[in-house]
């Protein structure tokens, strides 16, 4: 007899939506995460301590202290710092602060080696499922957790079976300017797709389009993540308990290798060990990662299911090439959150060009957040005309940028470090590598993209940095247990099942092959609920 | 915490970095205060290169004009501040271009950031901009 049907690690976007579809389902779950409940007041509206300026500290999560990774390079990095690839620590994760772009990936997405061939040195490969296979889960997730969106507009795609339950949100009068310049070069045009309410849904109110949405907590809980849906919805059936504060360290066998449970560190120093028929991991690339190379048993000396060593290997995250422009024209009016119109015109057939990617504009950007990476590299650091730039400027600027999908590197990889431990006393991740240098290179063919929109816009000056081979995955992480049908390439199969297990599963964005060229968050949620279903199907 | 003398060094760097015109200058919003409640924080650890920076820059104001660099003109001050950032002027005692890069970045923290950090008093700087909150 086992204390649980189901044991979920990590109450993020993939195992938020686990933990509801089980518990729905009448499966007696366990819902763990590390950090813990947010709200708009915790979160605060720090402009020098959030997820999207962190220098000196940020606001969802992890700990500053006690949470260190290690780099290559031989740095000792804390959650806050640049390198460390952060996800927030809390439950909900990044699902309470993102900026909730709801993005299908595309047919194309799931076939890359197969469309570009693979890049010498390139982990680039097919995704042993295909968009039919997911279209049902990302419908799901649209409709059950909130996306607004205009379905009748993304050429990019299939047409959908369902529309976008509410309507895109009020269009920002810089987007409209941008919408127009689309028009012009005859590129895609559509609107980001966004989960969050432009109108009253699941009884949560309308945005209020402040300018505080990326990076922070919603203060009307108009912003849909697993924290304010799935996670209430499966606390409600009675079947899930949450815990909170809690380290998961290692994962628990028997003599012949089978998973039975976890064990548990508690905030006052406690460790239990708690048994589960089935144990879904869900702590992002990075942490799904470094807790299965922490769990060593007699048959996976490794790491569990790191037999053939691709634990941790191809991590991805996005490279983010944009322009900035500035215009003659006041463009900003204050309606947030922003990020509204987009064009998928390059995720695909470019010339010469391994994949590509979403560009969009991009949500309010805070004051300091715009000194320090939006002003023209001529304009001095100091002094009146610094000043003057910001007041006169500020208003007329417009950013635009998007994610490339990136060729994945088997380097650019999580290991874990044996010489260090956290405040837990468990190994810490250590980081090493890069991602491949067609990721580059399809960043900067992006970027001339972008500086293309924003002169047809009418941008009277246009700047925008090019990108450098460098590790990704701090924003987005992704790849590192990636599925496949072969053991020897891959960590989970179709299913998301670990190979050589049969009650133990990954839901989080781990399991991507390839990480497409738009925000990675449905294709999380909408395989994290597929996972779901099936391990409730097949039980 | 720094003395008298660095403060008003410290002043008149910070209002060359964000000057005067019809909106206050850097200190008058609250970049001191910011700066303050930062080296009692997330600062703590940059307090002696602050101490050693200072008193480079004012050296240097009294090899070249025989006053502390808090007594220079503005225009004696920017020309002096220009010729730093260019590595023009090499100290022992610091890494001026540096020291200068790093005060300008917590300068404008203090000076753009949410009032609650100790600057931008009154949200004067996002008035100027025209950045409005709404709830």
């Amino acid at each position: 007899m086992t204390d649980y049907d189901a044991i979920v690690i990590g109450a993020g976007a993939g195992g938020g939506i686990a933990a509801g579809v089980l518990a729905e389902a009448g499966k007696k779950v366990l819902l763990i995460e590390r950090g813990n409940n947010l709200t708009f007041e915790s979160v605060g509206r720090d402009h020098l301590r959030n997820q999207r300026l962190s220098h000196y500290g940020h606001n969802a999560g992890p700990d500053i202290e006690g949470n260190p990774r290690t780099h290559a390079d031989g740095r000792t990095i804390r959650p806050h710092e640049g390198g460390y690839q952060n996800n927030a620590a809390a439950v909900g994760s990044g699902t309470v602060v993102y900026a909730g772009q709801a993005w299908r990936f595309m047919p194309q997405d799931f076939q890359m080696a197969t469309l570009y061939g693979v890049p010498d040195g390139s982990s680039l490969a097919d995704w042993c499922i295909s968009y039919e296979d997911v279209e049902p889960y990302y419908e799901k997730v649209e409709w059950e957790l909130g996306v607004c969106g205009d379905a009748s507009r993304m050429p990019h795609l299939p047409e959908y079976q369902k529309p976008y339950p509410m309507p895109p949100l009020t269009l920002p009068h810089k987007s409209g300017v941008m919408q127009n310049a689309l028009d012009n070069l005859g590129w895609h045009r559509l609107r980001v797709p966004r989960l969050i309410n432009s109108v009253p849904y699941l009884d949560r109110p309308a945005c209020t389009h402040c300018q505080h949405c990326v990076g922070f907590a919603c203060p009307v809980d108009a912003k849909n993540g697993t924290q304010n849906t799935m996670i209430p919805r499966a606390l409600a059936t009675g079947n899930c308990t949450l815990q909170a504060e809690t380290m998961v360290s290692e994962l628990l066998t028997d003599d012949s290798g089978k998973i039975t449970g976890v064990r548990l560190l508690t905030e006052d120093g406690q460790t239990e060990d708690v048994t589960a028929d089935v144990v879904v991991l869900s702590c992002g690339a990075v942490e799904t990662a470094r807790l299965l190379l922490n769990s060593k048993t007699k048959q996976e000396p490794n790491g569990i299911g790191n037999n053939s060593d691709q634990v941790g290997r191809h991590l991805q995250g996005h490279y983010y090439p944009g322009a900035i422009g500035l215009y003659e024209d006041v463009m900003y009016d204050g309606v947030g959150p922003g990020a509204s119109v987009a064009t998928t015109q390059f995720n695909h057939d470019n010339d010469g060009i391994v994949g590509g990617g979403m560009l969009c504009d991009e949500d309010i950007v805070l004051p300091i957040i715009f000194w320090k990476r939006n002003l023209p590299p001529d304009l001095p650091k100091w002094g009146q005309a610094n000043k003057d730039f910001m007041r006169d400027s500020y208003r007329r600027v417009i950013d635009v940028k998007g994610p490339v999908h990136e060729i994945p590197h088997p380097d650019g990889r999580v290991t874990v470090n044996p010489n260090m431990t956290d405040k837990w006393g468990v190994p810490v991740a250590h980081l090493s590598g890069t991602t491949h240098p067609e990721t580059v290179r399809t960043a900067n063919f992006m970027r001339e993209r972008a500086f293309e929109w924003q002169k047809e816009a009418g941008a009277i000056k246009v700047w925008g940095d090019e990108q450098h081979l460098r590790l990704s995955g701090g924003q987005h992480q992704a790849g590192t247990t990636r599925m496949g049908d072969d053991p020897q390439t891959s960590v989970v199969d179709k299913w998301c099942k670990v190979h050589g297990h049969d009650n133990l599963f990954v839901a989080d964005g781990s399991v991507h092959v390839t990480n497409g060229g738009f925000n990675p968050v449905l294709t999380i949620m909408a395989l994290a609920w597929r996972t779901a279903e099936n391990i409730v199907e097949t039980w | 915490m720094l003395s008298e003398d660095y403060m008003l060094i410290l002043k008149s760097l910070v209002n060359c970095i964000i000057p005067a015109d019809d909106y206050p200058d850097g200190w008058s919003a609250g970049v001191g205060d910011y700066l303050i409640n930062q080296f009692e924080g997330g600062l703590k650890d940059k307090l002696e290169t602050y101490k050693s920076g200072l008193s480079a820059i004012d050296e240097e104001a009294r090899a070249v004009y025989e006053q502390s660099f808090a007594e220079l003109s503005a225009e004696q001050q920017n020309q002096l501040l220009t010729q730093i950032e260019a590595g023009q002027i090499k100290s022992t005692a610091e890494n001026l271009p540096l020291f200068f890069v790093m005060v300008i970045e917590h300068a404008t923290e203090g000076f753009y950031s949410n009032p609650e950090n100790g600057g931008n008093r009154d949200g004067i700087a996002w008035d100027m901009m025209g950045f409005e909150v709404t709830q």
